[in-house]
C-alpha cells in the first residue's frame, strides 16, 4: 500500500459534475470505428471450425476438400499453431488450492465443448471461410458428459482433463469465528439452496481479432476488441514468443465488454500466428452464434447457505458451500475462482456478522468455460445471502427492510470477518433512503390492498458493498494473489493543451470524460484543454484494462498524482517568469494567478511555449509530463437496490413495475455517468432473474446460440428506475473515490428475485434459482398451493 | 453465420417466378422480407440454391376492400397492414400484428411471408383460422383458393406446392362482433408461450358461434372445436367460461421447449382463453 498520498485538488471544479461525454458525438454520428469497420488492403478473413460435440477424442480432422475451395489460402489445425507458439494457455494461480489448467489454442486430441475451435479456415472473405469451413470434416469419438458441477464431483464422473483429477480445479475452505460452535448453539438455523442460472454478458459488439504482420519490420500489429489491450500485448508476447517492442494491441472503438474481453481467448492467439505464416492482414470478427456459445458464460454456481439467527433477528454465523460450474477450462488468465470464490467470500455484505466459513469448488464440466461478467461472483453470492434473508425475515415475521437495519453495520470503516477492510460507507443511510424514494410504507399499504382484489405486488430491496479498484490488494484480500500495475502520463504540449494517457481501455464508461475531469481540475485547466488516450500500447502508457470497477480509482489516481508533479513545474516556471514564489501563485481556468495582485497572470499556454521553446528560460525546471502508477489500497462502495414487480399468479408472469437504486462510490467523478452505469447494470439483472439462461441439455449440446433462445432483456423489459447517490469519500485511496461500474448487478437480481417472493408471500412461495420463467413462477405457485412450500 | 452459396434471381411478373420455380422446384426459394429465410439461411438451416426475390412484384402488394372480403396481397408489409385505413373495419388484424416482433422488422416483414413461412407459434396463421380466410395461391395451373382451415400442414409446413407462391389472403368483412387477441411472450415482441384469438356472435347473453383459433400449442394453429361447439347457446361467463377453457386445454398436447414445458403452455391456453372470451364480452363488437 502506498504512503506518499498527494492531497486531492483544492477544490474540484470538474470532478462532481455532470459532464457531458465529450466521446459520444464520435459514437452518435456513426463514425467510430469497431473492429469489424476496420478494412486493411490485402486483408484476408479467417472462420473456425468448432466442435459440434461436447466431449470426444478428435479422431481425424480431413481438410482436404475444404483447401480445394475456391478462394482458401490456408487451414491450421492444432499442429500449425502449436509449432508456431510457445505453448498453450496454461491458467494458474500461486495458490495450494488451485490446480493449473492447460487449454490447447486449437482442440487436438479431444474437445471439451460445443464450439471449441479445432481449426482456423483463412479466405479471401468471411463468406468462403464459412464454406470450407462446412467441407471439414471431423471424426469424433464420443466421451461422455458432465453437465452439471455437482455431478462433477461424483466418483463415477466422466474426467475432462487428467491432470485435474476428479474434475475439481480447487477446493478452498475458509473458517473464522467459532462457526459449528454457534450453529449448534443458535436458537434458529436457517437453510437454503440456490442455483443461479448460466447467463452471458453478450456485448452488443462481439469479440473480434485483426493481426497484421510486417515482416520487413518483423511487427505485429493486433486490433482486439478487448477492455486491456496493454495487458492482452504482455500475456500474447508469451504465447507468440515476440519482444512486446515488436507488438502493439490496439483497441478500437469497443461495444461493451462486461468482463468478457478481460480474458485472453485462443482466437486472439491463433489470428496472429495465421497472419504471421501468411504476412498478411488477417480479420476474425465472431458471429453472435460464436458469441454466445463460444466466448465466456458466467455466474452458474449451485449454493447452500445457513444462517444462525439468535430470537431477535440479529444474525450469528453463516456458513456456505459453493460449487462454481467452470465450464471445460479454467478462463485465462483469471481462473475460474472468479464465480465460486468470490460469491462465497461476499457473504458478510453489510452484515455484521463475525463467525463465518465457506467451502468452494470449481468445477469443470462440458460447456463454454466461465469467466468474469460484471459482478462475477456475487450476483451468485447475493441471490443465495440475500433471497434467504428474505425467507428468514416471513419466517420469523420480521419486516425485511427492518431485519437487514437490525444486522447492518455502522458508518465506519469496518474490518469484517472474511478480512476485508471497508472504508467507510453509508450501509443504513441508503436503505433509508432507497425505502423513502419508493415510498415504501404506502407501497406495503398498497400491496395489502392489491392482494384483496387478487393482485400480486411485491418490494426487494438489496443492500450491497462492492469490492472495487481491483488492483493488487484488493485480488490478494480476495484470494487471487496477483499484482497489478497501473500508470498514468500527463504532458503539457506546447500549445497549452493536455495529453493525458491511462493504460486503462474505455469501452462505454465514459472515461475520456470522467478522467479528463480528473485531470484537469488538479491541473488547474478547463476541460476541453485536456484529452484522454487508453487504448493503443503503443501510445498509451502501461495498464491492466478496465475491468472489476477499478479504472476511477487505478487511474484517477495515478493521473492525480501525474498531474499533481506536472502542475508542480507549471507553478516553477510561470514563478520564474512572474517572479514571484510558486506557493504564491494559483491555476485555475488555464490560467496562473498571483494571490492577491490579480493583475499578475500567464496563461498555461504562455507557461508550455516557455517550457518548450524558451531556451535558458527554463532554468533548472523538468518537462512538463510525468508518468505515475498508483496501486491502490482495496476500497469498497455500497449501495442498495429496490425493485418492485407485479406477479400475474395465473400465468406466472412477473412484471417489472419500478427500480429505484442509491449508489454511494464516494467522491463521485460525474454523477450522469454514475447513473449510466447502474441504469445498465439493473436491466442486465432484470435479464439474470428473468430470462437469459444459456442452456445445455444432458447430452451437453448447446441449445441458446441464438437471440431467439438467450434472451436479453429490451427495453420493453425494464422499468422506470429512480437513481440517487450518497457520497462517503474512502479514507485510503486518492481523491476519496471508489469504484461503482458492477454494484447495479450485485443487487439487482436479488432485489427482483425478492420482490417476486414477495409477492408471492401469501402462497408460501421459495426461490431457489434463476431465471425464472413464467413456467418456474407458475410452477413454484401450484407447489405451494400443493402443500411443500414451493421447494 | 453467412449463407452458403446461391444464385440471386429478381423477376419482374408472377410468370417469371413460376418459371423459376418450376425449373429448380425444391432446390428454389422465395425472398419476401426476408425477415424469417435470410435468418435461416444465415444459420445455414436453409440452402436454397436459386433465391427469387419477390421484391419487384409490385403487383403483389396492396390492399384493396372487395365488399364481402378484404383482400391483402401477399407482398404488403406487415406494417402497412396494421396501419391502413381499409384494414378499421377488422380491428382484430391491426391488434394481432402488434405482437408481431418489432416494428422494425414488421415494417419490412410481409403479410403473406408470415403466412407462408406457416410458424405454428406465428399470430397471423391463428387469426387467418380465426377470421375463416382464403388463402390464393398462383402456380403453373392458375389461381387456386384454400380455406385457412385447409392451408397449416405442420411445422413450417402450408398445402402451397413447391410450384405456386401464395399471391393473397382474402378476409370476410362479416365477422362475429365481439373479439379478443392475446398472448403471453417471454419478451415483447418475442414468439409466443401460447396465444389466442377469438371472435364471438353474441346476442341476449347467448353464443351464437364462437371461434377459438390458437398458437404457440401444436404443430399448426388449431381451432378450439369442441370448446366453441361447448358455448354456443351459452352465455360464455362464470363456470361455463372454466368449462370451456378446460376442454380447450384437454384437447391440445403442445410440446416443451427451453421457453416452458409443454404442461405449462396448455395450462397457459385455458387462462389465454378465459381472458379473452371475458374481454371479447367487455369490448362488445368489432369496434
Ligand atoms: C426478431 C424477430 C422477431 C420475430 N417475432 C415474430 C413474432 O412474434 N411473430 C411472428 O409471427 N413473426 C415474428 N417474426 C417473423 C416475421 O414476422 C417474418 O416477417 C415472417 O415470419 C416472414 O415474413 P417475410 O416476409 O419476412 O418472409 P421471408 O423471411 O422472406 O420468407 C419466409 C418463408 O416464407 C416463404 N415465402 C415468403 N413469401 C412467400 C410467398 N408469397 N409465397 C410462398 N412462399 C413465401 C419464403 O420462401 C420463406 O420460406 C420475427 C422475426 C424476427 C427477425
Amino acid at each position: 500500500m502506498s504512503v506518499d498520498a498527494k492531497p486531492t485538488a483544492t477544490l474540484p471544479q470538474y470532478v462532481g459534475a455532470r459532464v457531458l461525454r465529450v466521446e459520444d458525438p464520435e459514437f452518435l454520428m456513426g463514425r467510430a470505428k469497431y473492429l469489424d469497420d476496420i478494412t486493411l488492403p490485402d486483408m484476408l478473413h479467417a472462420a473456425f471450425v468448432r466442435s459440434p460435440v461436447p466431449h470426444a477424442e478428435i479422431v481425424n480432422v480431413d481438410i482436404e476438400a475444404a483447401q480445394a475451395l475456391d478462394g482458401v489460402v490456408a487451414i491450421y489445425t492444432a499442429a500449425d499453431i502449436e509449432a508456431n507458439t510457445t505453448g498453450p494457455f496454461v491458467t494458474a494461480l500461486p495458490r495450494d488450492e488451485i490446480m493449473p489448467v492447460t487449454r490447447p489454442l486449437l482442440a487436438s486430441d479431444r474437445v471439451r465443448f460445443v464450439g471449441e475451435p479445432i481449426a482456423v479456415i483463412v479466405a479471401t472473405s468471411r463468406y468462403i471461410a464459412e464454406d470450407a469451413a462446412a467441407l471439414v470434416e471431423i471424426d469424433f469419438k464420443d466421451l461422455g458428459v458432465v453437465t452439471n458441477a455437482e455431478h462433477g464431483l461424483t466418483e463415477d464422473a466422466v474426467q475432462l482433463h487428467d491432470d485435474v483429477p476428479g474434475n475439481n480445479i480447487a477446493h478452498i475452505e475458509f473458517d473464522s469465528g467459532d462457526v459449528d460452535r454457534v450453529f449448534d448453539e443458535a436458537p434458529h438455523v436457517f437453510s437454503k439452496r440456490f442455483h443461479i442460472g448460466r447467463v452471458t454478458a453478450a456485448p452488443l459488439e462481439g469479440r473480434g481479432v485483426i493481426a497484421n504482420y510486417n515482416p520487413g519490420a518483423d511487427h505485429l500489429t493486433i486490433w482486439s476488441s478487448t477492455q486491456m489491450p496493454h495487458f492482452a500485448r504482455t500475456l500474447l508476447a508469451g504465447t507468440l514468443g515476440m519482444a512486446e517492442k515488436k507488438m502493439r494491441v490496439i483497441a478500437p472503438a469497443v461495444g461493451g465488454g462486461f468482463g468478457v474481453k478481460s480474458c485472453l481467448f485462443p482466437e486472439e492467439a491463433v489470428i496472429p500466428v495465421a497472419s504471421r505464416l501468411l504476412s498478411r492482414p488477417v480479420k476474425w470478427a465472431e458471429d453472435r452464434q460464436e458469441a454466445l456459445s463460444s466466448s465466456a458464460h458466467a455466474k452458474e454456481i449451485i449454493m447452500d447457505l445457513d444462517i444462525a439467527v439468535d430470537d431477535e433477528g440479529t444474525f450469528l454465523a453463516f456458513r456456505g458451500n459453493y460449487v462454481g460450474d467452470a465450464g471445460a477450462y479454467a478462463i485465462f488468465p483469471w481462473t475460474s475462482l472468479v464465480d465460486p470464490l468470490l460469491a462465497a467470500d461476499v457473504v458478510a455484505g453489510i452484515y455484521d456478522v463475525r463467525h463465518v466459513s465457506y467451502k468452494v469448488d470449481s468445477v469443470l464440466t462440458n460447456k463454454c468455460p466461465a469467466g468474469p461478467y460484471r459482478a462475477t461472483g456475487q450476483t451468485g453470492g447475493y441471490l443465495l445471502r440475500d433471497s434467504l434473508i428474505d425467507d428468514i425475515a416471513r419466517a420469523m415475521d420480521i419486516d425485511p427492510v427492518e431485519l437487514r437495519l437490525k444486522n447492518c453495520i455502522g458508518n465506519e470503516p469496518y474490518v469484517t470477518a472474511t478480512g476485508f477492510r471497508y472504508d467507510g460507507g453509508s450501509y443504513a443511510e441508503s436503505i433509508r433512503k432507497v425505502c423513502d424514494m419508493i415510498g415504501y410504507d404506502k407501497l406495503r399499504e398498497e400491496q395489502a390492498e392489491l392482494r384483496k382484489e387478487g393482485r400480486y405486488l411485491g418490494i426487494g430491496v438489496a443492500p450491497y458493498v462492492e469490492p472495487t479498484a481491483w488492483g493488487s490488494k484488493s485480488a490478494q484480500k480476495h484470494g487471487f494473489p496477483a499484482e497489478f500495475y497501473d500508470s498514468a502520463s500527463v504532458t503539457v504540449e506546447p500549445d497549452g493543451s493536455v495529453n493525458v494517457t491511462v493504460g486503462t481501455q474505455s469501452h462505454g464508461q465514459g472515461h475520456v470524460t470522467s478522467l479528463a475531469q480528473v485531470a484537469a481540475d488538479q491541473l488547474g485547466v478547463r476541460l476541453e484543454d485536456v484529452k484522454v488516450l487508453d487504448s493503443d500500447s503503443d501510445t498509451a502508457v502501461y495498464g491492466a484494462g478496465t475491468f472489476m470497477s477499478r479504472t476511477a480509482v487505478v487511474s484517477g489516481g495515478s493521473i492525480m498524482r501525474a498531474a499533481a508533479d506536472v502542475r508542480e513545474r507549471i507553478l516553477a516556471l510561470a514563478g520564474q517568469e512572474l517572479e514571484v514564489n510558486p506557493s504564491d501563485l494559483e491555476i485555475s481556468n488555464s490560467t496562473i494567478t498571483v494571490k492577491g495582485s490579480p493583475g499578475k497572470s500567464m496563461t498555461v499556454a504562455e507557461v508550455s511555449a516557455v517550457a518548450y521553446f524558451g531556451g535558458e528560460r527554463r532554468g533548472e525546471v523538468e518537462t512538463l509530463t510525468s508518468t505515475r502508477y498508483y496501486d491502490p489500497p482495496e476500497t469498497y462502495s455500497n449501495g442498495v437496490i429496490a425493485a418492485v414487480v407485479e406477479v400475474d399468479v395465473e400465468t406466472g408472469h412477473v412484471k417489472m413495475r419500478h427500480f429505484a437504486a442509491v449508489e454511494d462510490c464516494g467522491t463521485m467523478l460525474n454523477p450522469m455517468i454514475i447513473e449510466g452505469q447502474v441504469a445498465g447494470a439493473l436491466a442486465q439483472g432484470v435479464g439474470i432473474a428473468l430470462l437469459e439462461n444459456a442452456v445445455y441439455d444432458e447430452q451437453g449440446q448447446f441449445n441458446t446460440a441464438s437471440l431467439m433462445d438467450y434472451l436479453y432483456p429490451s427495453s420493453n423489459e425494464v422499468p422506470t428506475m429512480d437513481l440517487a447517490h450518497l457520497v462517503t469519500p474512502s479514507d485510503v485511496s486518492e481523491g476519496g473515490i471508489k469504484g461503482m461500474g458492477e454494484g447495479g448487478l450485485v443487487g439487482s437480481p436479488v432485489a427482483v428475485v425478492n420482490a417476486v417472493a414477495d409477492a408471492l408471500s401469501p402462497f408460501g412461495v421459495t426461490i431457489n434459482s434463476t431465471p425464472l420463467r413464467p413456467a418456474d413462477v407458475l410452477a413454484k405457485i401450484e407447489a405451494a398451493q400443493a402443500g411443500n412450500g414451493g421447494r | 453465420m453467412k449463407p452458403a452459396p446461391f444464385k440471386y434471381v429478381v423477376p419482374d411478373t408472377v410468370d417469371e417466378v413460376l418459371a423459376l420455380q418450376a425449373e429448380h422446384e425444391d432446390e428454389a426459394k422465395v425472398l419476401a422480407g426476408g425477415q424469417s429465410l435470410v435468418a435461416l439461411m444465415n444459420f445455414r438451416m436453409a440452402q436454397p440454391s436459386v433465391l427469387i426475390d419477390l421484391n419487384g412484384l409490385t403487383s403483389l402488394s396492396g390492399i384493396e376492400n372487395g365488399g364481402p372480403v378484404i383482400e391483402i396481397k401477399a407482398l404488403t408489409r406487415q406494417l402497412e397492414v396494421e396501419r391502413s385505413a381499409t384494414m378499421t373495419a377488422l380491428p382484430i388484424v391491426a391488434e394481432a400484428l402488434r405482437h408481431v416482433a418489432h416494428v422494425a422488422i414488421r415494417a419490412r416483414g410481409t403479410f403473406g411471408g408470415n403466412i407462408a413461412h406457416a410458424d405454428p407459434a406465428s399470430e397471423l396463421p391463428a387469426l387467418m383460422l380465426a377470421l375463416e380466410a382464403e388463402m390464393v395461391a398462383t402456380g403453373p395451373d392458375g389461381e387456386r383458393v384454400i380455406p385457412a382451415a385447409d392451408f397449416f400442414k405442420g411445422y413450417f409446413t402450408t398445402s402451397l406446392e413447391p410450384t405456386e407462391i401464395l399471391t393473397s389472403v382474402r378476409i370476410p368483412t362479416k365477422q362475429p362482433g365481439a373479439w379478443a387477441f392475446m398472448e403471453l411472450a417471454r419478451r415483447h415482441g418475442d414468439f409466443a408461450l401460447a396465444g389466442v384469438a377469438t371472435l364471438l356472435d353474441v346476442e341476449d347473453g347467448r353464443c351464437r358461434s364462437a371461434r377459438i383459433a390458437l398458437f404457440g400449442v401444436a404443430d399448426t394453429p388449431v381451432r378450439a372445436t369442441e370448446a366453441e361447439a361447448f358455448l354456443v347457446g351459452k352465455d360464455p361467463v362464470g363456470e361455463v367460461l372454466e368449462e370451456a377453457a378446460r376442454i380447450t386445454a384437454e384437447a391440445l398436447n403442445p410440446s416443451s421447449d427451453i421457453h416452458a414445458p409443454g404442461a405449462y403452455r396448455k395450462k397457459l391456453s385455458s387462462v389465454l382463453v378465459k381472458r379473452a372470451v371475458t374481454a371479447a364480452l367487455n369490448r362488445g363488437d368489432m369496434g
